[in-house]
């Protein structure tokens, strides 16, 4: 019935030609790191004081509130001091500051394991030991999603990357093909679906046949997607791979996602014991001189890596942690990579001449989430609570599709946020 | 160095306002080029200069309007005036207008569009109604009468209009046939209002502005198919063939207002399934205004009534689609019922007046006819657009006997007339007997009849022609209502054979 909503997607121009082919940069040595003590929006606790010598592997802070999730040194060196330091959420939170002793020694925080011969309980602690965490951009702990997997028809790896600009999980699944294979039929097996799957966009041809290669024989399929946004969320990608909507989590639709990634990540851990120390950062845009692929250690500040890739191009930029549709832009480069960020957008900064909204209803025909941005932005602007409650404002996932369709280049997605956040406080 | 803040996202599509409008204008344009052409063509340099000169000054009208109105609020002139696309609304008001307009009544209605149909409202983006359809209403309601006869003719929708409900095949080809077939209508070779009569270029245009994704889909294919499933239900039920609904769709301003005006942002629904439901209402409205009331076409007040309906509609599918998608098309399956309903509760009730206008002519001497009369014609009025002419063929001394010719109102007849604008039309013939001491008719006899049968013929049945036994000049003679153009005919031989009479 798409002819009586709208598509709910729609084709973006990917830029993602600027990075795709370019060979990556290293930067996995760098003097001294920023760890963000932070895990989506609770805190995590220091396990180590300044001036304590910490190895690669070191455990030296966790969450722990309803959610574990331990956070291990990603260098060997000295801890010289825990600092406040603006993150990718614009908040100020604590850092702690580690001076890379170069020594490279490691600390093995748990030993690898054969996932096919250890119980689903055990390999289930391990992925909670090992501190994975969803590497797409959402920082939730990898194990919380396996704790009750009941009626799991379908298993999915998201190899999509929707985002434009962004080629950091593409340049990781073709260069660690066996680890991403190793750590896919373990979250399969997790998972206890019959069937796993990889999802990629349809044009990656050199990816698909590498990934038909390397799963052949596996009950994992290769599946591709439209190259259309947001085909990597995952409401959007159940219903492109299912056919199924579900209202809260995708285990109601009979499915488990998780970033490609986090299941390299994973299998890094199984295979070689080794704790998340470093990212695949993309660092695109044509605000930065030499777009290309970076291996960042975390905790390396954003200005670094921007340096490292030939710095700006202009005076007047938008550096954004992540792809320029759902990514943030921070007032400043000093914010470092944490792990849920993916990629550096950096864009010269044009600003948008706004007119007056026309009323076209393309942001009604393309939200994913069904909604109508412009009446939400409407009911916002004369505060009428009862429309905005019926618009259900709330399940909006500040995709900013709204904003990037509307010929008046009206921010709608801001709009929408305002909304929601004069939802939360009438509630 | 400067980091700059904004909320996300950083990423615009290409597609803009101002990119949409200028995709319009260019359609727009089109349409208008091939509207000179043809006038210029058919009717003269003349003609044609004059549809120049109409878009020339409904725009100029338009943009001076929202220039003083910005001045007068203080806004920016220049970056108003841009976003604000009055060009658009002029354009389309010439094009939906007729050639026969004077510039003075196309440049008072536009200016009225612009400020009351649109910049009260707060301006681009506020109007409730499609301020071309506002302007158009004004148009035709108050200056009428300003009008110049430079191509006459009735337009297809006059036509149409003049049958009310049309029953039989016969009469929708004949109906088709004086504006040279289907063919000739779909390229647009007839006289309507300037900008809606090329079927093939309107279609095209609409095609480009969907691929452009300057308008949706739904929009255009819904009203366009409503109206067409309706006249072809009719058509069938009363055996008139699918040429009925072919002739609904390619006469008037069915496409033009499909293509322009249905699809106008501002003053349809946001959602997809609320344009549906407004294009399929709109497409109600026009097919029973066409068929039930006076109005020469239904579009543009169809438009009007979807126009105040919008807000509801909106409000009517709020709520995330999603979650609703069960009840969205239940939505919009009753709210084309109601429609339906609505529209077809107005017909009945315009039926019923029709009834009761339908009576016998009360002026004397008349016998009963069963046709329903219009304002009498004054046999001393000004019919000269007739070209009557009176040749005696007998005379005795007390009476004479005129055989009569006058331009008849069919179009592109082989052997008809011709007229001023060296255009073709059909010829009526009758025989007219005068008492020469009293000056009245005492015998009038039609011998040649050249105008669309089983419309104009309704003037010359027995009873009415009877009737003008027994005028002189200065009497009136009926009208009948859905053959005014016969009747003026035949009232202009009257008018012929009496001066010569008179002459005698
Ligand atoms: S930002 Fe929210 S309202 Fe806008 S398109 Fe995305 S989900 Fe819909
Ligand atoms: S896309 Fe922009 S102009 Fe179109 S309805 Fe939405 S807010 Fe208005």
């Amino acid at each position: 019935m798409s002819f009586l909503t709208g598509p709910m997607h729609h084709h973006l121009e990917g830029h993602k030609e600027l990075t795709s082919h370019k060979d990556i940069l290293n930067m996995t040595d760098p003097d001294v790191i920023w760890v963000p003590l932070m895990n989506g929006n609770a805190p995590c606790t220091p396990l180590v004081s300044v001036g304590d010598k910490v190895n690669i592997g070191t455990k030296i802070a966790e969450r722990n509130d309803h959610f574990y999730l331990p956070v291990y040194s990603p260098v060997s060196g000295t801890v010289v001091a825990i600092e406040k330091r603006m993150s990718t959420t614009l908040k100020n939170v604590d850092h702690m500051k580690i001076e890379n002793d170069h020594q490279n020694t490691v600390d093995k925080p748990f030993n690898p394991i054969d996932y096919e011969s250890v119980s689903n309980e055990e390999l289930l602690e391990f992925v909670k030991n090992a501190g994975m965490l969803g590497l797409g951009g959402a920082g939730f702990p990898t194990y919380a999603k396996f704790t009750n997997p009941t009626n799991v028809d379908l298993f999915i790896i998201n190899g999509v990357e929707c985002e434009p600009y962004l080629t950091a999980d593409y340049k990781n699944m073709m260069e660690n093909l066996s680890l991403l294979k190793t750590g896919t039929l373990a979250l399969l097996k997790l998972s206890q679906a019959k069937k796993g799957c990889i999802a990629v966009k349809e044009d990656k041809k050199d990816l698909i046949a590498k990934l038909q290669e390397t799963f052949n024989g596996t009950n994992v399929e290769v599946r591709t997607v439209p190259d259309i946004y947001p085909a990597g969320w995952e409401r959007t990608l159940v219903l492109l791979l299912t056919g199924r909507r579900y209202d809260r989590l995708p285990i109601e639709a009979g499915c488990i996602l998780n970033n490609a990634s986090t299941a390299i990540a994973l299998a890094d851990a199984l295979v070689n014991g080794m704790p998340l120390r470093q990212k695949y950062v993309t660092v695109s845009g044509d605000g930065v001189k030499e777009p290309k692929n970076v291996i960042v250690t975390i905790g390396t500040p954003a200005h670094d890596v921007i340096e490292a890739c030939g710095g700006y191009t202009s005076e007047e930029v938008k550096v954004i942690a992540g792809g320029p549709m759902m990514g943030n832009s921070i007032p400043n480069d000093l914010f470092v990579v944490g792990a849920p960020v993916n990629g550096l957008t950096v864009l010269n900064y044009k600003p948008e001449k706004e007119v007056k909204c026309l009323r076209c209803g393309k942001c009604t025909e393309t939200c994913p989430s069904g909604l109508e941005p412009v009446r939400i932005n409407n009911a916002e602007k004369i505060k009428d609570i009862d429309t905005l409650v019926k618009l259900d404002v709330n399940a909006c996932i500040e995709c900013g599709m709204c904003s990037y369709i509307c010929p008046s280049k009206i921010d709608v997605t801001e709009g929408v946020r305002r909304a929601k956040r004069y939802m939360a406080l009438k509630k | 160095m400067k980091f700059v803040f904004k909320p996300a996202p950083h990423y615009r599509s290409p597609q803009s306002t101002s990119g949409i409008m200028r995709d319009l204008t260019l359609c727009l344009l089109a349409v208008a080029v091939f509207s000179v052409v043809y006038y210029w063509m058919n009717y003269g340099s003349e003609v044609g200069l004059r549809v120049l000169l109409h878009l020339a000054i409904s725009v100029c009208c338009a943009l001076c309007t929202e220039a003083i109105w910005f001045a007068c609020t203080k806004q920016k002139v220049v970056d108003g005036l841009l976003s604000s696309y009055g060009w658009v609304t002029a354009i389309i008001l010439t094009l939906i207008s007729s050639v026969n307009v004077s510039h003075y009544a196309l440049g008072v209605s536009t200016v009225l569009a612009i400020l009351f149909g649109k910049l009260v409202f707060g301006g681009f983006g506020q109007n409730i109604f499609n301020p071309a359809a506002f302007g158009a209403a004004v148009l035709m309601s108050t200056f009428a009468a300003s009008n110049v006869d430079l191509v006459s003719g009735a337009t297809p929708t006059q036509a149409i209009n003049a049958f009310s409900w049309m029953t039989t095949a016969d009469n929708v080809n004949t109906l088709i046939g004086n504006y040279g077939g289907l063919g000739n209508m779909f390229l647009g070779q007839y006289v309507s209002t300037m900008g809606s009569t090329c079927a093939v270029l309107l279609l095209l245009c609409m095609v480009f502005l969907i691929v452009r994704k300057d308008i949706d889909w739904q929009l255009p294919v819904f009203y366009i198919g409503t109206v067409f499933v309706l006249t072809l239900l009719i058509g069938l039920m009363k055996g008139a063939g699918i040429n009925y609904a072919l002739f609904h769709v390619l006469a008037g301003g069915v496409l033009f207002g499909g293509v322009f005006m249905v699809t106008d942002p501002v003053t349809s629904p946001v959602t997809i399934p609320g344009k549906i439901l407004f294009a399929i209402g709109a497409g109600v409205f026009t097919v029973i205004f066409r068929l039930r009331s006076n109005m020469p076409d239904g579009v543009l007040y169809s438009i009007l009534i979807m126009n105040m309906l919008y807000p509801a509609i909106d409000k009517i599918f709020d709520g995330n689609q999603i979650k609703n998608a069960g009840s969205i098309l239940k939505k919009v399956l009753i709210g084309a019922c109601c429609f339906l309903v609505v529209g077809l509760g107005i017909g009945a009730i315009a039926e019923v007046k029709e009834g009761s206008v339908a009576s016998p002519s009360s002026s004397g001497s008349a016998p009963a006819v069963d046709v329903s009369l219009g304002t009498p014609i004054s046999l001393s009025g000004d019919l000269a657009t007739y070209k009557a002419e009176a040749e005696e063929i007998s005379n005795d001394g007390s009476v004479a006997t005129y055989h009569c010719t006058a331009r008849g109102f069919g179009l592109l007849d082989p052997d008809g007339i011709a007229s001023h604008t060296g255009h073709e039309y059909s010829r009526n013939e009758m025989d007219v007997t005068v008492d020469l001491a009293t000056g009245t008719v005492t015998d009038v006899v039609l011998t040649h009849f050249g105008d669309t049968e089983g419309i104009g013929d309704i003037a010359t049945q027995e009873g009415v022609l009877a009737g003008h036994v027994g005028k002189t000049l200065n009497d009136e003679v009926d009208c009948v209502t859905s053959a005014t153009y016969t009747s003026e005919s035949i009232a202009a031989m009257l008018q012929a054979a009496l001066n010569a009479a008179a002459g005698n």
